[in-house]
């Protein structure tokens, strides 16, 4: 008879898939590089020291707080500190001074991820917590000067993607020197204040060259001032494209936000109502940025189907409320943050039917 | 070959099926000791007919069925019963059982043959199944005449016989179809007989193109299936062919439909044609655990240490043995249990293959709900199981899991997805029954 012998005990499944936390979030690393690359093209060494100095700050950060609880440490290099630290130094201008990315990414970690529970359970995205922190506590480091995209790339370019020929041929155009697509596009809706700082029929010119294909063209590029990360739409995509073939994003997500923006962005992003311009809407700012990466992280956004697509329909909606109507001239960090807070009634009310299943409750 | 069908959601784990897929199946003789389990079908346990001592014959009737959802259990040997006791079972902690000594395996007739099986009523056929102890052997083990006697005012229209044989590893249906075809349509034609359907149909995943050429060679409707897991559990399986969703809580009888597995056809085949319980089967020894991976025709009753050994023993990296596959299987802590009725395969992993991940926090990457074949939220049924909201879990529809695993295998967490939403279903039903 065959002798018998023991054997470890475990639950089905009993193989497992190729997927781990950290894979994920290698692509995403990987994915951010080209618009990391990006912007020490346009902005000099200095995006990379600032993206370098957040990265760490951001792993540091993690560690000792994993430290400090006793939990594993081997967390701190999963890859989700390191995504952090790129996101929240992706959300500085380049002109912001060393410690701002080294405060900004430890609050993110410690507040906005750590006090939670740590990877997983936090409520809100970390990096766009420590960004609105940032913001809060040094507006005018954050807010205030926005240097033009010249690092290596050659040539003077205005922050404000409209040509410096094209530029110079608008009345009053000083007035309007070192302002960002958006901030543009905010002046304008208060027509009255442009024209006075500016000349009569200003606004218009305004609109006319923002919605230029050679404004196109250089937002596209991203030889435009503003954040690090956000500036050069094209290779946003690419990062993007790159994390769908994967199967790390889903695109319900950035496309249900992207959608709205645009649709909003025609509807009142213009003069009046509906002669807006929506391609100039999704690719000024930070929208192509927050959808693609932010609006997209897995933690803090529904995990139903439906769930993701009225989170990137919400955020959209606030987003171009604030561009038209709020304070700040980009709402595009502020709209997924709030969004984020109505995640878990998002997902409880968005659960889909079960194979079979009938509803009762219709 | 028809349109290819499939339902929705469901994941791809290495096939691993090359291992055993072109080993012919070879008869094991039966082993000194045989341990019969009156517990192989899903239900009541049969009760013991016999005391230590006895002699018993090869078919002879050991436990009675006690209860409508059980079954008889007859001895696969002729010999004597050693003891009737509780054992340890490779589909439970342990269970009752019949050992049986064995002085030889002829014989086994023990109904009278029919060799046209429509001389007889549909009744008749099913009465036999009864006696016979057939039950499902794609690894439920619900016996069989209870899902071919459909309560009044159901109406059954439809047939799937299933090869689909979604699990990984696993070959057994396989070798089965392409060697024994002509039985696996009959036993087919016998079901359908008694379900008073037409047209019965076979789903067969496109993994294995020999067997659907060698069943449409033969006569048989095949419904060629993605090759995709779940693709063989039952609900799935008819959300594909018929567009039809099985009610939650209910039974593929609610909408007209049976599924039976091609093994189970091979057994219904040798109750009616052959006069003879259901007393073996194919069974699937893989694994790069296991030096000489096979397919073995094994009595029920042989342990599983006796089916490595035929198929050359264990690998020195051998580290998990499992009855079943490798998605739903479970694990067992003792090579020596018996093979039931339900034991498709003994699956032994090497270190290398076997799932070692450490739980890390769930990412809310949404994998499971995406894969979930039976569209739930595993990850926020889990989590509600994990702070024991046990109500939660259950608005959350955790009673409709089927424990396929498919939540849990895609996890980039690696978390015990369907362990925590089984426990979740224990509670869930523990707290009904103290309420009522």
């Amino acid at each position: 008879m065959a002798e018998s012998r023991t054997f470890e005990l475990a639950m089905s499944p009993h193989v497992e898939g190729p997927r781990t936390t950290r894979k994920v979030m290698t692509d995403v690393v990987i994915a951010l590089l080209p618009a990391a690359a990006a912007a020490v093209y346009f902005f000099g060494l200095r995006a990379l020291l600032l993206v370098v100095l957040s990265v760490a700050a951001a792993m540091a950060a993690e560690y000792l707080c994993l430290k400090f609880m006793k939990r594993p440490v081997s967390f701190a290099l999963d890859g989700s500190a390191a995504v952090t630290g790129i996101l929240l130094a992706f959300n500085v201008p380049s002109s912001v001074p060393w410690w701002i990315p080294i405060l900004g990414s430890a609050f993110a970690i410690v507040v906005g991820k750590q006090a939670f529970g740590g990877i997983g359970h936090n409520i809100v995205n970390p990096a766009l917590l420590g960004r609105a922190f940032l913001v809060a506590s040094f507006p005018v480091l954050m807010t205030a000067g926005w240097p033009a995209p010249s690092g290596y790339s050659g040539g003077t370019w205005s922050t404000s993607g409209i040509s410096q020929e094209r530029l110079a041929e608008i009345p009053g155009a000083d007035a309007i020197s070192g302002a960002t697509p958006l901030n543009l596009m905010k002046q304008t809706f208060d027509e009255e204040g442009m024209e006075t700082r500016m000349g009569e029929g200003a606004p218009e010119r305004v609109r006319e060259e923002l919605s230029s294909p050679s404004t196109y063209w250089n937002l596209l590029v991203g030889r435009i001032g503003g954040c690090l990360g956000e500036t050069s739409g094209i290779l946003l995509i690419l990062g993007a494209a790159y994390l769908v073939a994967r199967g790390v994003l889903e695109i319900r997500l950035p496309l249900s936000y992207l959608g709205t923006i645009a649709l909003l962005g025609w509807v009142w992003g213009g003069a009046g109502w509906f002669d807006g311009d929506p391609l100039f809407h999704v690719l000024a700012g930070g929208v192509l940025l927050g959808g693609f990466f932010m609006v997209s992280d897995m933690v803090t956004t529904p995990v139903t189907k439906k769930g993701r697509i009225i989170f990137g329909i919400g955020a959209g909606v606030i987003t171009m409320v604030i561009r038209r109507w709020g304070g700040y001239p980009e709402g595009c960090s502020y709209s997924i943050l709030l969004m984020n807070l109505v995640t878990p009634l998002i997902d409880r009310y968005t659960r889909p039917r079960a194979l079979g299943e009938v509803r009762q409750d219709g | 070959m028809g349109k290819v069908k499939t339902f929705s959601g469901g994941t791809h784990p290495p096939g691993s099926k090359d291992l055993s897929s072109s080993g012919a199946i070879e008869r094991l003789p039966a082993p000194e000791l045989v341990r019969v389990s009156l517990c192989q079908h899903l239900g009541a346990p049969s009760k013991p007919l016999v005391k230590k001592g006895d002699s018993v014959t090869r078919g002879q009737e050991v436990a009675e069925q006690n209860g409508f959802i059980s079954l008889p259990t007859h001895s696969p040997v002729n010999g004597t019963v050693v003891k009737v006791e509780d054992a340890p079972m490779p589909h439970r902690r342990s269970g009752p059982s019949v050992l049986i000594k064995t002085e030889s395996e002829e014989g086994g007739r023990v109904f009278e043959p029919w060799e046209e099986f429509r001389a007889h009523s549909p009744e008749e056929i099913i009465e036999r199944i009864k006696k016979a102890g057939v039950c499902g052997m794609g690894g439920a083990s619900f016996p069989t005449y209870v899902k071919l006697s459909p309560p009044p005012g159901k109406e059954i229209d439809t047939l799937i016989l299933n090869g689909v044989e979604c699990e990984p590893y696993l070959t057994a249906d396989h070798r089965l179809m392409l060697e024994q075809g002509e039985d696996v349509i009959l036993g087919m034609e016998m079901l359908a007989y008694a379900l008073g359907v037409e047209n019965p149909v076979i789903g067969i995943e496109v993994n294995k193109p020999d067997a659907i050429e060698h069943m449409e060679s033969l006569g048989a409707t095949v419904v060629p299936l993605k090759v995709k897991y779940p693709q063989g559990a039952e609900k799935q399986l008819i959300d594909a062919h018929t567009g039809r969703e099985v009610p939650a809580g209910g039974l593929p009888l609610d909408v007209g439909v049976v599924v039976q597995n091609v093994g189970t056809a091979k057994a219904v085949v040798q109750a009616v044609r052959d006069g003879m319980p259901t007393m073996e089967r194919v069974v699937t020894v893989t694994g790069r655990g296991i030096n000489e991976p096979s397919n073995l025709l094994v009595q029920v009753g042989t342990p599983f240490s006796e089916l490595v050994e035929a198929a050359g023993g264990y690998a020195d990296d051998v580290v998990r043995l499992i009855n079943g596959g490798p998605m739903m299987g479970i694990a067992q802590y003792t090579d020596d249990v018996p093979v039931i009725k339900g034991t498709s395969g003994v699956l032994a992993l090497s270190s290398e293959e076997a799932r070692q991940s450490v739980e890390a926090p769930c990412i809310r990457c949404g994998k499971c709900v995406d894969a979930c074949p039976m569209r739930l939220v595993p990850s926020l049924i889990a989590r509600s199981a994990e702070y024991e909201q046990w109500e939660q879990a259950e608005r959350q529809g955790a009673l409709n899991c089927m424990a396929c695993g498919t939540c849990s295998y895609i996890c980039p967490s690696g978390r015990y997805l369907v362990h925590y939403i089984k426990r979740a279903q224990e509670m869930i039903r523990a707290l009904k029954k103290k309420e009522a």
